[in-house]
Order: structure tokens, then sequence, then C-alpha cells
């Protein structure tokens, strides 16, 4: 909001203050900062922000107010500004009326009428300043209610009232069905919950907002009705909101202007009117009055001053000279203050909110500065933000870089291959929309991470990666919640995706082998060691139509638990992702993950030598590793430490269908040297009780 | 005279040592000549020894002793010095070129979104804060209401909100910011309490340079006996100062968020001209960097904390606009894109 210095002077000496630098210093001080400044001959323009509590500020003598009292120097005298014209002829009473239908959405209406104008523009001082603070010159009953509405803040209107039908105003609720074009040349279709102001028989302007066409003042116009009035915040914001129009004077109703500034802010501009257009002003201000407001006391006492602010520095005398500056009346009692709030000050209604008055006045700079005294309790953290943290470490170490996505999806485009892993996961059996989404085409949110990931995979590809490792850590939504718990919407998801070449060095010399499901699961299986031992996980074959049939898996907890999925991205998924390369990705339901420290017992180091042993088994595909490993474990061979897959073929020399696999067995005693023979016997035993397996064979 | 034998064999062992041997072979053909246990010549003249007469074989055998002695030391040596230029050799063949890069561990990275966020936490963690977490869909209750935005409020118009299309008694929503959390919070272990709360938010903005509708933010909250501003200041000057280093100073202006009162605009020294003023900072010196004040008496009432008893503080900030000042780089859009290039600058920072 754009302010002039030469302006400002006329409410507060700004040499005194320091002049340009000086009130950018205050001002920053009360809170209100200058965004910039644009010197010019005679003048010097702030660009200050104000804050949606400080209407107040928003215009030139509520500006002044608050640089006098950062300076501690007294307004100028200005009474003679708002004084009352000296009118002549019938009285406005006489010429008009005002009837008031809504009370409490109207407070207070005031009308003022300069009669006999000619159609000329304002004076040189009125057309430079409001050029200065942005508002276009247009013609002396125009830029004389823009004037005044930067001079106090309080917005005002001119009607051309020779065109209100039968000379007076109704302020009441729109009816449903009635229209308006307003000053813009928009018809706009009104709403009972809307107020306007209508003459005899139609609206003439939106209250609060912006006038209507017809009715508005031009260079024909002789007759001029000035109005100012007081509107309910709520009800104008929710008008302008629902059309779409944001005013100067709706920027302030909507903030709550200053009820009491009504008379001065008409007697101005009828003067500025009629200086610059001539004519005559009607005695007598028409001030019709809905529900008033009733001045609110609060008090402040010192203790609670001294404690909000940490500062025993600060004393009474302070506090209360402080607030009168403000605008404040204050009466002493002892150690308290009690204070009446002006109408101006909507924004202060509790003694903390004097506190912060006092402060700024203050300083907030002249606080003193300590850390909080209190012991603290001990430090914990969320529990699965831990997990979070722990399972973004290890993708980081396994060669993955954390990425961020954007969850705004549409459901069919982005996850309906997924749907058979939605289902599983219980989050989302239908997509939750945004009411209002940034971009039409995505108003869903996402309830598995994986697409999105899926893209910035495929951006990486197509910028000329050769390979990328990425994963997130992120929420999943789904319509399945309760809608009094929101987080009950909210699934907590880990997701990663492999492709391509994933080159470390300049001259690795071995050959670059292609990323495979093993890879991806040992993602999986690395990144939920913490929690739950490789060994304990269950991986069964997933059908998902996003993943290819055969090398996409499903992994639960022993107990049955779905942990997540994992597996090669299927080729009709990769073409909806723009993928061209093979990718392997996974997602792990975060909150499912058994979070308690598993438990861990030390076990005891032998110093006697292993004997190992490998056996070689041709079998049918569909025996499994699982299988073969559990019926391996059912034979309790005598001393075996440990047994793992060492190879797997298929090809020249095994029967189709068929697979040779390699198993290592690993044989230890705690307590002495195994001899060779043992072993042999219980490895002759293994394979004797395998042979009985069907299609089982050994050798080629 | 007959030649003496083992003057005879000194001087060509001597004439043949001289010539020295410059490969193993050599080295070992000369060894075997003299001191092969078959034919070698040495052992060939203790065998003479059983051909002389007893009287002479005394003399003779001290001589050729040391005969055998001297020969036995110079082939001695001459193999260490074989030795120490067989390994020289084999140390010039393992030479590299050592300004060539190291084969490091393939390794991925943290997002610079959590490298400062994790920082941050670090830096309240040892001042005895918790962690707490929330809900990213939220409803209005938490979000607005509870923290004394009240309906239909212009303060509203600065979080331009994206509505959950699902009906609920409170409105659900993205939630804006992280304060709900301060509610939850609060509702669940009353007061005291010290903890912060990082996490993703979302407003409806559009996505350029500047803006995201994702975003990230630290929320922190203090509700205790006798809590000032005197220790929101101390606290947040200690923040900003172990997060952006030793010298940064702080600045406090009076501003307006619903949920405080006094609220305050936090603007440290400019951290790229450290103070003297340049255009990032618009000449002042300072950059606006957090907001925060004290918890408004009307939210603590809500979550039936007695505000005559406890006071407290909150305070928010930014976390991508923090990665942005920290790692200046000029577009946010790179936080959400992906690119591995952008996030392997990051793998060195966590």
């Amino acid at each position: 909001m754009k302010f002039s210095l030469d302006w400002l002077d006329d409410f507060v000496d700004v040499e005194a203050a320091g002049g340009v630098d000086g009130v950018r210093r205050l001002l920053d001080r009360a809170g209100i900062p200058i965004e910039s400044v644009e010197r010019r001959a005679e003048d010097a323009i702030l660009e200050a922000e104000i804050t949606p509590n400080r209407p107040d500020a928003m215009g030139h003598r509520g500006l002044a107010r608050e640089i006098a009292a950062m300076a501690g120097r007294p307004m100028r005298e200005f009474a003679a500004r708002y004084a009352e014209p000296e009118g002549s002829g019938d009285t406005t009473e006489q010429l008009t009326s005002i009837v008031i239908q809504v009370p409490h959405l109207c407070r207070r209406f005031g009308a003022r009428l300069v009669l006999g104008t000619e159609g000329r523009p304002a004076t040189e001082i009125v057309r430079r300043r409001l050029a200065a603070v942005g508002a276009k010159p247009i013609s002396a009953a125009v830029d004389a209610t823009n004037y005044a509405l930067w001079d106090t803040g309080q917005p005002l209107h001119a009607f051309d009232f020779d065109r209100l039908a039968g000379g007076l105003l109704i302020v009441r609720r729109a009816r449903r069905g009635e229209r308006l074009v307003t000053l813009d040349g928009v018809e706009r279709a009104l709403e009972s919950s809307d107020i306007v102001v209508a003459d005899a028989e139609r609206p003439v302007s939106l209250a609060g907002i912006m006038g209507g066409l017809d009715t508005a003042v031009t260079d024909a116009t002789r007759n001029v009705l000035l109005e100012a009035a007081w509107w309910d915040p709520a009800t104008v914001r929710r008008t302008a909101r629902r059309l779409g129009l944001h005013t100067d004077a709706s920027h302030r109703f909507e903030r709550g202007a200053d009820i009491d500034a009504i008379p001065g802010a008409l007697n101005l501009a009828a003067r500025l009117l009629l200086e610059a257009a001539g004519g005559a002003v009607a005695p007598g201000l028409l001030d019709a009055q809905g529900k008033l407001f009733r001045i609110r006391r609060t008090a402040l006492r010192l203790s609670r001053l001294r404690l909000l602010s940490g500062d025993e520095r600060i004393g009474l005398d302070f506090a209360e000279e402080a607030l009168v500056r403000l605008g404040f009346s204050t009466e002493r009692k002892g150690r308290r203050i009690s204070v009446s709030i002006p109408l101006f000050r909507a924004d202060v209604r509790r003694e903390d909110d004097l506190v912060e008055e006092v402060l700024r006045v203050w300083g907030y700079d002249r606080l003193p500065s300590r850390l909080p005294a209190s012991a603290s309790a001990g430090s914990v953290q969320e529990p699965l933000r831990e997990v979070e943290d722990r399972l973004s470490d290890a993708a980081a170490a396994a060669g993955l870089f954390e990425t961020v996505n954007y969850p705004f999806v549409d459901r069919t485009a982005d996850e309906e291959l997924w749907a058979d892993w939605l289902r599983l996961t219980e989050s989302a059996p239908e997509p939750l929309p945004l009411a209002n989404p940034l971009d039409a085409s995505r108003r869903h949110l996402r309830a598995t991470l994986l697409p999105g990931l899926l893209d910035a995979a495929a951006r990486n590809l197509r910028r000329g990666a050769s390979g990328v490792g990425l994963f997130e850590v992120g929420r999943s939504f789904g319509a399945a919640g309760q809608s009094d718990h929101p987080e009950s919407y909210e699934s907590r998801r880990f997701a990663f995706a492999l492709a391509g070449e994933r080159r470390s060095h300049w001259s690795f010399p071995e050959k670059l082998r292609p990323a495979d499901f093993f890879d991806a699961r040992g993602v999986v299986e690395r990144l939920l060691e913490p929690w739950v031992a490789p060994k304990d996980l269950r991986w069964k074959p997933a059908r998902v139509a996003a993943l290819t049939e055969g090398a996409g898996a499903l992994v639960r907890t022993a107990a049955g638990e779905l942990l997540g999925l994992a597996g090669l991205v299927s080729g009709a998924e990769r073409e909806r992702r723009g993928l061209a390369v093979p990718v392997f990705a996974g997602e792990i339901l975060v909150g499912a993950i058994p979070s308690g420290a598993k438990p861990f017992h030390f076990r005891e180091l032998s110093t006697m030598p292993a004997i190992t042993a490998d056996l070689s088994l041709t079998h049918p595909m569909d025996l499994t590793w699982e299988e073969l490993s559990a019926f391996v474990v059912g034979r309790n061979l005598a001393h075996l430490e440990s047994f793992h897959c060492l190879d797997r073929y298929e090809g020249p020399g095994v029967e189709g269908g068929k697979i040779k696999t390699t198993i290592r067995l690993t044989f230890r005693a705690v307590d002495r040297t195994l001899e060779q023979e043992k072993v042999n016997s219980e490895v002759r035993r293994l394979a004797a009780e395998l042979s009985a397996l069907p299609g089982v064979a050994f050798g080629a | 005279m007959a030649s003496d034998p083992i003057q005879a064999l000194l001087g060509s062992f001597r004439e043949e040592i001289g010539r020295g041997v410059s490969t193993r072979g050599e080295f070992e053909r000369l060894k075997g000549r003299f001191l092969g246990r078959e034919k070698g010549l040495v052992p060939e003249l203790f065998a003479r020894l059983k051909t002389l007469p007893p009287g002479e074989r005394g003399a003779f055998g001290a001589r050729a002793n040391a005969a055998k002695t001297e020969i036995e030391e110079a082939v001695r040596r001459l193999g260490a010095e074989l030795e120490r230029r067989e390994a020289a050799s084999r140390d010039r063949a393992a030479a590299v070129d050592v300004t060539l890069p190291g084969r490091r561990p393939r390794r991925g990275g943290l997002h610079p979104i959590t490298v400062v966020r994790r920082r941050i936490e670090d830096i309240f963690l040892r001042m005895g804060y918790s962690i707490a977490d929330g809900p990213e869909l939220e409803n209005d209750f938490h979000n607005f209401e509870a923290l004394n935005f009240p309906p239909e409020h212009p303060a509203r118009d600065a979080q331009d909100t994206l509505l959950v299309d699902r009906p609920a008694a409170s409105p659900l929503l993205l939630r804006t910011h992280t304060s709900p959390v301060q509610i939850r919070e609060m509702r669940k272990h009353g007061a005291p309490l010290r903890l912060i709360v990082p996490g993703r938010v979302y407003r409806k903005d559009e996505v350029d340079a500047t803006h995201s509708p994702v975003f990230h933010q630290v929320e922190g909250l203090v509700v205790d006996h006798g809590i000032s501003m005197a220790d929101l200041k101390g606290t947040i000057a200690a923040f900003l100062e172990a997060l952006f280093g030793k010298g940064t100073k702080t600045r406090f202006i009076p501003t307006f968020f619903p949920f405080v009162e006094p609220g305050v605009d936090v603007s440290m020294t400019c951290i790229f001209c450290r103070g003297d003023g340049c255009p990032k900072c618009k000449g002042s010196g300072w950059i606006e960097i957090m907001g925060a004040g004290m918890v408004h008496p009307r939210v603590l009432q809500g979550v039936a904390i007695d505000p005559e008893e406890y006071t407290g503080f909150a305070f928010g900030l930014g976390i991508d606009r923090v990665a942005l000042l920290k790692y200046g780089f000029p577009d946010l859009r790179l936080l959400f894109e992906g690119d591995e290039r952008f996030l392997a600058q990051f793998a060195g920072e966590a």
C-alpha cells in the first residue's frame, strides 16, 4: 500500500521524525515495514506492508498516528480538516432519507449532499496526491471520495443523486434474482447473502465493494450524494470472494473499518468537492445508525506486561504513555491500567494485545534475550519419523537419491495399473479428490508414491542419464478414512525406483550387470533389516498390472503382515510413464513395519575350522528356493551351520522346465574339529532325501 | 709352478663378480658355478682336500675356508642387491597416476530438504526439544479455527488452501502450515511442552521459481511457567547462529499471526553481504527468515491450558527457503524435479 510522505506531514512533522529514513525505521519498529521508497522532488512514496489486523493504518492519518507514537511526538492539530463544511439551502434530511434494514451488518450509514456542482477535475493537490498513491484521478466527485479514503482509511462512494429513484437509499439484503451492473461494467447476479444499497426500485451499489454503473457520477452530474458506512467484514468478504472482486473499499471493510471516521471523511470529501466543482453543501450530515458498538475496556496488569516481555525494566508509566499516544484512553488503578479501546482498533481485544501495543513502542530490540530456564523433560522423537529417517539413510547408503514429488495425480492416468496394489493396502478403494485442484487434470491425491517416482526416473533418463536410483519418503492418501479423524486418510510410505546402468567409476573393469529383481529385493531386505531379519521376510509372487508377471512380489512378515512390494515394472506401466529401459521399483508401508526393537542376541564364535560342501541338483522350476531351503532345514543335518544358494543355472545340459541349483553347505562344530567323513555322510543323507522329491536329480 | 687352486678360484670369482649380474638367471648361474652343492667350484676345492698329503691339509683347509667365506659373503651381498633391484622394479610396475580420481564406493544422498531439516532437528534436540509429527491431511479445526483464525477472516487469504472434496463436520484440507500440530500436541500432552514439528505443507500456489504448492516448515512450541519474549529472542538467536554461523544477528519486528500475540517477524543478518546491504536484502542488510510470537491466550484456552498459569512461544520457518539461502540455488522447482545431477550435489552435505 502506497503512502505519500508529504501527505503524512499533514498529520505529523516528518522532518522531526527523521525524514524518510527515520520514518522507515519507526514504522519497522511499529510492525509496518516499508518495502521500498520512491523519492520524488517534493515527496517520497513509501510502499508499506500492512498486516490484515491493521485496517486503521490503511490511511495517511492512521499511519501518521503510528509514526507519532513510535517517535514520541504529538500529532499535528487536524480537527479543522474534518470539520463540518458550511451549508446552505435545504438540509440533507429534508432532501433524502436512509433506511437500514440490516442493523448488525450495517452499523452506520452517513450521507452528505453537494448540489449544483460542475463537471470539473479535482484541485491540483488532490490529483497530485492521488497519483502519488497510485489512484488515477477521475473527476472532482470521485477524487474527493478517493482522497478521503486515502486520508482517513474510510471508503466512500459518490452517487449521482438525480439518478436515485425516490431520492432515497435503503440498506438491505439482495433479493434472489436481482442483478446489478457494477462500475466495471460487469453485470452481477446477486444472492440473498449479499448486502446492497438500493434506491426505491433497485440495487444501486454492492455494499462495501463497488457502486453501480447506472447511478455513478459523470461529467453531467450536478447533484452528488456522498456516502460512507460501516459494513460487516465477513459479509463483505464472502460476497467479494464469490464475485472475484477485490477493491480498495472491500480490502478495508473486510478487515474492519473505523466506524468513528464516517462523519469526518464525509465532511472532508464534501469540502474537497465544493472547492473543485463549486455548488453548495446541504446543511447537516444524515447519520443513520444500526446496532452500535460499545466501547471495550480491558485491564493491563504490570505483572502480565513483565511476564510476557521478560523485561523487568518496563513500568506502567511508560505503558500508559505509549497507549495514550496510540489513541487509547487510560486510567491508572494501582498496579494496573484500565484501558478504553478506540473503535478504530478492532484488533485489540484483550490484555495480551495491549502488551503488544506497549512493546511495539518500547521496541522489541530492547527486550532482553535468554534461553528458557525450565528443565527439559528430555527429548523424544515421534517413532515413525525415526523409522523414516533410518530407511532414508539406508537407501542413500545403497546408492539411491532422495526426491520429493508432488502428490497431485489423476487416478486413471497415474494409478490404474497399480489398482491391485491399492486394493491390497486397503488405503484407497476410491481416489480422494481435491475440491479446488491447481490443475484439473490432476485432481486426486496420490494413493501410492510409485507413479510420481517413476515419472522422476523418466525425467532423469530423458535428460540423458544412463541410469537412475531414486527414493521418496512421503504420504499417500485414500478415501477410506473417517471424516472426524483426518489422519486416518493418510498412509506413510517409502518407495524406490532403480533403472538402467549404475556405473560408479571411470575404470571399473568388470562388466556392468543390468539390475534385476534381486537388486530390488535386496534393497528392501537391507532397508528392513533393522526391524525384520531378511530370513523373516516372506516373499510371494504379486499380480499387479504395473509389475511384470513373475518378476514382482509382495513381502510380508512371518506373521503375515503386508510390508510392501517390489519388482520389475511392467511394459504397460513403463509405456505410461515414458520409460524406455527396464525399471525396478518397490514401496514399503512404513506404518506396518514392526518398529519395536528386534531382539538381538550375541552368538558364540567358534574357533574350530569349518567344512564346506557343495551340492548340485536339477529340479522342476516350480520347486522354489523357499521350499527347497525349508526342506534342507527340516533334515536337521548334524553341525550344519548355514547354507545358501551358490548358483542357479538353466540352459544347455539342463532339461527344459528344470533348473540346476547349487547349494553351499557349511558345517562346523563349536567344540572340536569335524571329521570330513561325518560331513560327507550328512551330505549324502541330504542328497538321498532330496532325490525322493518329484523331478529332483543329481549330476548333469 | 703349478698355480695355487685357491688363488685361481678367487681370481676367477673376483673377475666374474666384478662384472656383476643383471638378471636373476645370471645370478643363479654364478652362484651355482661357485657354490653349487654338486658341481660348484668351492665344494670341489674341499673335495681336493682329501687328495692332499696330511701335512698340507691344515693350511690348505684354512685358506679354503677363508675363500669360501669371502665367496659366500659376496654372493649374499650380490643376492641382496639383486633382490633390492627386483623389488624396485616390481614397485615401478605398480606405480599409477595418483592424480586420477579414487574408486569411491557408490552412494546416493538425502534430499537437500532432508539435509536442512536434520540440521535443524539436531540443533533443537541438543536444546532438549522433542520432535513431533502430525497429518498432512488436516481439518479446518486444527489448521485454522483452533489457531484463532475466525471463519471469513482475511488472515486466511495468505494461506490459500487446497480443500479435500469429502464431506466432514470440520472441512478437510491439506494443511497450510505445521501449526495444527501445536494444537494436537497440546491437546494430547498439555503443558509443559517443548517440541518442534518438521513437515510438508501445501498451499494453492502456482509453481514458479519462488512458489510451490508443496513446501516444508519447521514449527517450534514451548509452553511452560514464566515463558517470555526474552526466552523467544534467546532461543531464536541461538538457533539461527547455530544454523547460519557465528555472527548471525537477529532482529524482531512486530507482525500479525492470529495464533500468537505479540507476533514477530524475525530477520537475520543478510547471509550474502553479512549486513552491509546488497540487492538480495534490498540494501537493508537484513533478510526475513521466520515468524514467531507468544502463544495466543485463546489458543491456550482452546486446548484447556490456563494462560494465567502457563505462557509459551511458537515459531515457524520454511525449510525450502533456508535451503535456497544456504545453498544458493536459484529456483525452487529444482527441489521437486528429482534430477540426480542436482540431488548428487548435496550427497556430501548430509
